[in-house]
């Protein structure tokens, strides 16, 4: 029995609605079903009065085509870690019981063409749960289809790689909707332009992981061949008809204001303009050379008016802990935090100081956007974000219009690794505003400079941690405060300079929980046995924000594992020193204080897997001078995600140089639920060794005005050559149930292992990275 | 007029001598694998090979290139096929390019094209290099350290072993 499209009555299941569709053709003359979004009706009215869009495009999630392929479609984008072409399409072909070959394309990150909006992070831990629901109501949908087309019950049919049986009959997903037009609308909730997007709801029965075979194969990134031939279009290789290149002249400091542009002298550059509005100041020509060489020489003859509102990075730890009012934001206590830790009497106490300084981003190609600003309003920008809806809020709100003015589409880019998962990036809202003044299209590419000074960066902080051990050396109370700058600032930078609105900075009165100038504690608490614990966040403005007239100052963003990178560094760091306080090996010392079996296992596995020495640190040859090199090992772990991990670094050290060699890394993940286990290893490689980059070369100078980090010579990271022998263990607890997560985690263990190591090696404690020569001595002659 | 020999071809272009090739090749010859970095010869994004040798395009001025022949990565292919005699076939990659692709190399990708270029190179003049001979490579032979923020080094030094294993081997099957 075929349904056909006016006799099939509504079918509902798990609350979601399976109609036919009177209007033909959406999908082309085959038929077929488009699973789609209940919206609410406001934002019903919203995207259907989407300027550009075909209402019926940007409220789909998956299309099943009568030849049996499906599109996928998200609004996360990919930035080098492929989860959307490999993971996602494992997700969705599991539920559905399909082959991940039948799923041929994914749709991502446009405003006018994908459904969800929100942030690309925590891609499998959070996010891909709303393709998982899309895909397990869809078949739902189509086994009740199904069903009725065998004359079967719906609980006599089945599916399997991608064959529908019931009644001795068999049918492909294509066969059952085509010549039909279908629409599946499913229950959200969320907001599109909101922080986190929408987000799928209700309760689809999901298969049982324990039956999965598509989720945990090594599926191989397809977007990979299309980006080593050439054949990728990237956004700074996206050229619009007309459009003229601009390069920005950033104020001489993050507090200058323009006094008088410099002059453009247009027999030397014959075709370029100069462009101001407000502080904002560009160069503008049709050809992109002489708006560099332009830029450049106007840049020289431009006038701002001196600030200083900065400390200066040589006295950033000094500032922060004598010179900030740690009580104009209220403090935050974590939920670990338990009994009395102040009120303790040790045997022996371990109390220091640890300190982060601000990192950089540091994409390898600085941020590049374009913008065509109709003279109707309509707006259309084409960058590299991590939310593009966001970014479409972040642009409506600065040009005063309504979102239905504003299309973002997105184009693989640099990898900025959270830059952009509030939206902008750098340069979007200067295109933006430069194509409207200008009435044609711009392509704003910022140059190396711009992207190291006038980007945000990963927040410093500080942490005074103090931990009492009993004369058995076990810990007896455990109490860390926290201290640094709020982790996000989503503002655009040129918006700021031109004066037009943004979002709120981050303050404590900011009601949003990303952008509040609170600090919470991030890091999740793995040593359970402690029977004392207390760990307090503090906060403050962001450094120079109030004193700068652009209100800008040190703008800071999350990086990888934000704020706790910055809070798991001081605590793994600390609790290796208490071992060593202890006369304990470090890595059993913190098996005695778990009771938590995956903590427990993944460290156990670390020991084996690193060839570890079981001792108590320092190393028996520790020195902390002279030219012969010395050797030691460190350990550290991290809960993030529902995710165990833990590193082993091992390390050289020449004390009178003070170069700091790692020699070799061991990092052990139990992540969950392995969803891709090639990608997952490539994550981890690269993760980890970007850990080890920040742990050995990377910190923000800054001066009293400006930032100072302007290249790769002022801002080196790891090169091959410092690459240490690598080993990454996946080792899954049996039974998980919630996808793992990758290059995030791998990201944050270097630091702590290495400084560790470094103890050990050395018989001097490190408590800030990075590990570079002119720290290190200061470090050993401590 | 000056002229460019670009992936075998001799291409007429507009510009003035002094300006960066890699601003020739993008904006008036449309070949886009060469990435804009840092335009300071810092990162390698740009590598193009000029003859053999692997130059910075963000720093070379093409009156100072004329003529010379100048490979991208969207010559490698070509520049495979000549040297193994083999006729041309738009599916073939080179094998550094197919490797990148079966290694699963690249993390965001943005600096492998200059990776590529520089693998290439040593491995023409170097076909069976050992890790301090890649590492070599891509830190300290040229003007600059090749940089990846990804830090996809593990991956690209399996790459490396393994295309030279293959192309050891008589090249990609």
């Amino acid at each position: 029995m075929s349904v056909a499209p006016g006799q099939m009555q509504d079918l509902i299941i798990h609350g979601a609605r399976l109609t036919s569709v009177s209007r033909r053709g959406f999908l082309g003359a085959g038929g077929g079903l488009i699973v789609a979004m209940g919206l609410a009706p406001g934002l019903a009215r919203a995207t259907a009065n989407g300027a550009s869009l075909d209402p019926a495009l940007p409220a789909s999630w998956i299309e099943i085509h009568a030849d049996g392929s499906f599109r996928i479609r998200t609004g996360k984008c990919d930035f080098g870690q492929s989860s959307i072409y490999t993971a996602y399409r494992q997700i969705v072909a599991e539920e559905l019981s399909v082959p991940v070959e039948a799923i041929t394309s994914v749709v991502s990150g446009d405003t006018d063409s994908t459904p969800d909006g929100g942030g690309t992070f925590g891609l499998l831990r959070y996010a891909s749960n709303n393709m998982r629901k899309a895909a397990a109501y869809t078949r739902e949908a189509v086994l009740e289809l199904a069903a009725q087309r065998f004359g079967v019950p719906c609980s006599a049919v089945t599916v399997s790689n991608g064959v529908i049986s019931g009644g001795g009959k068999q049918a492909r997903y294509g066969d059952i909707v085509a010549g039909q037009d279908l629409r599946l609308t499913i229950p959200v909730s969320g907001e599109l332009t909101g922080f986190a997007g929408l987000m799928v709801t209700g309760d689809p029965q999901l298969k049982n992981p324990a039956h999965y075979t598509v989720v945990g194969q090594p599926v191989t990134n397809p977007s990979i061949r299309l980006k080593v031939a050439g054949e990728t279009l990237w956004v700074g290789d996206v050229k619009l008809s007309g459009m003229l290149h601009a390069r920005v002249i950033h104020p001489a400091t993050l507090g200058s204001t323009l006094i008088a542009p410099g002059r453009l002298d247009s027999g030397q550059f014959p075709g370029a303009r100069l462009v101001r509005i407000g502080n904002l100041l560009a160069v503008v020509s049709p050809d992109e050379w002489q708006a560099v060489s332009a830029a450049q020489a106007v840049a020289a003859d431009t006038k701002w008016s001196e600030w200083k509102g900065l400390p200066g990075s040589d006295k950033l730890l000094d500032h922060l802990q004598h010179k900030v009012d740690w009580t104009a934001v209220p403090a935050t206590k974590s939920s670990a935090s338990k009994g009395d830790a102040a009120g303790q009497t040790s045997a022996k106490t371990h109390a220091a100081t640890y300190f982060m300084p601000y990192l950089k981003h540091a994409p390898i190609g600085p941020t590049v956007s374009l913008a065509d600003v109709k003279p109707d309003g309509a707006v259309t920008v084409h960058t590299h974000s991590q939310n593009p809806q966001y970014l479409r809020m972040a642009i409506a709100k600065m040009l005063g219009t309504g979102l239905e003015s504003v299309v973002i589409r997105t184009y693989p880019g640099p990898g900025h690794f959270g830059r952009s998962n509030g939206g902008n990036a750098g340069s979007e809202d200067e295109a933006v505003l430069l194509s409207r003044q200008l009435g044609m299209p711009v392509r704003v590419q910022w140059m190396r400079a711009d992207d190291m000074l006038w980007s945000t960066q990963s927040s410093t902080a500080f942490a005074d941690i103090r931990i009492g051990l009993n004369a058995a050396g076990r810990i007896t109370s455990y109490a860390a405060t926290h201290s640094g700058p709020p982790m996000q600032d989503d503002r655009p930078i040129g918006a700021l300079l031109a004066g037009l609105p943004t979002i709120a900075a981050p303050s404590a009165a900011n009601p949003s929980p990303i952008h509040t100038a609170k600090i919470n504690i991030a890091d999740r608490w793995v040593y359970s046995t402690i029977a004392h614990v207390s760990e307090i966040g503090r906060g403050t403005i962001q450094l120079g924000q109030a004193e700068s007239p652009l209100a800008v100052g040190l703008r800071d963003h999350s990086m990888r594992t934000p704020i706790q990178f910055q809070q798991n560094f001081p605590r793994e760091v600390a609790i290796s020193e208490a071992a060593a306080l202890a006369g304990k090996d470090a890595i059993q010392f913190r098996i005695d204080h778990s009771d938590d079996p995956r903590v427990k296992a993944v460290l156990e596995r670390l020991r084996l897997e690193a060839d570890w020495d079981t001792r108590a640190s320092p190393a028996s040859k520790a020195r902390a001078s002279g030219d012969q090199t010395v050797r030691g090992r460190g350990v550290s772990v991290m809960l993030r995600d529902n995710g165990y991990w833990a590193c082993a670094a091992h390390i050289a050290v020449v004390p009178a140089s003070g170069e700091v060699k790692v020699e070799r890394i061991t990092l052990v993940a139990d992540p969950g639920i392995v969803v891709n286990p090639l990608q997952l290893r490539r994550q981890m490689q690269a993760g980890c060794l970007m850990g080890v980059s920040q742990t050995l070369f990377e910190e923000v100078s800054f001066d009293a005005g400006a930032v100072t980090s302007a290249d790769w010579q002022s801002y080196p990271i790891l090169t091959m050559a410092d690459m240490p022998e690598l080993k990454v263990v996946i080792a899954p607890c049996a039974g998980a149930e919630v996808y793992g997560q990758g290059s995030e985690s791998a990201n944050a263990l270097a630091a702590p292992a290495i400084a560790a190591a470094f103890q050990d090696a050395t018989g001097k404690p490190a408590r800030r990275i990075p590990l570079r020569p002119d720290y290190v001595k200061a470090m050993l002659s401590a | 007029m000056t002229t460019l020999n670009v992936n075998g071809k001799q291409r007429e272009v507009t510009a003035s001598d002094d300006t960066p090739l890699l601003y020739v090749l993008r904006n008036e010859l449309d070949v886009m694998t060469p990435k804009f970095g840092c335009g300071l010869a810092q990162c390698g994004a740009c590598s193009v090979l000029l003859g053999d040798e692997e130059i910075r395009a963000c720093v070379t001025p093409i009156g100072s290139i004329e003529g010379k022949a100048i490979t991208t990565v969207d010559g490698l292919p070509a520049r495979w096929a000549k040297s193994q005699s083999l006729a041309p076939d738009p599916a073939r990659l080179h094998p550094v390019q197919q490797d990148w692709v079966d290694e699963q190399v690249p993390q965001c990708g943005i600096c492998q094209f200059g990776m590529m270029i520089k693998v290439t190179e040593l491995l023409e003049a170097n076909p069976r290099p050992d890790d301090a001979a890649i590492k070599a490579a891509l830190t300290s032979s040229g003007p600059s350290p090749h940089l990846c923020r990804c830090a996809s080094y593990a991956a690209i030094m399996e790459g490396v072993h393994r295309v030279a294993t293959i192309i050891a081997e008589g090249g990609p099957k």
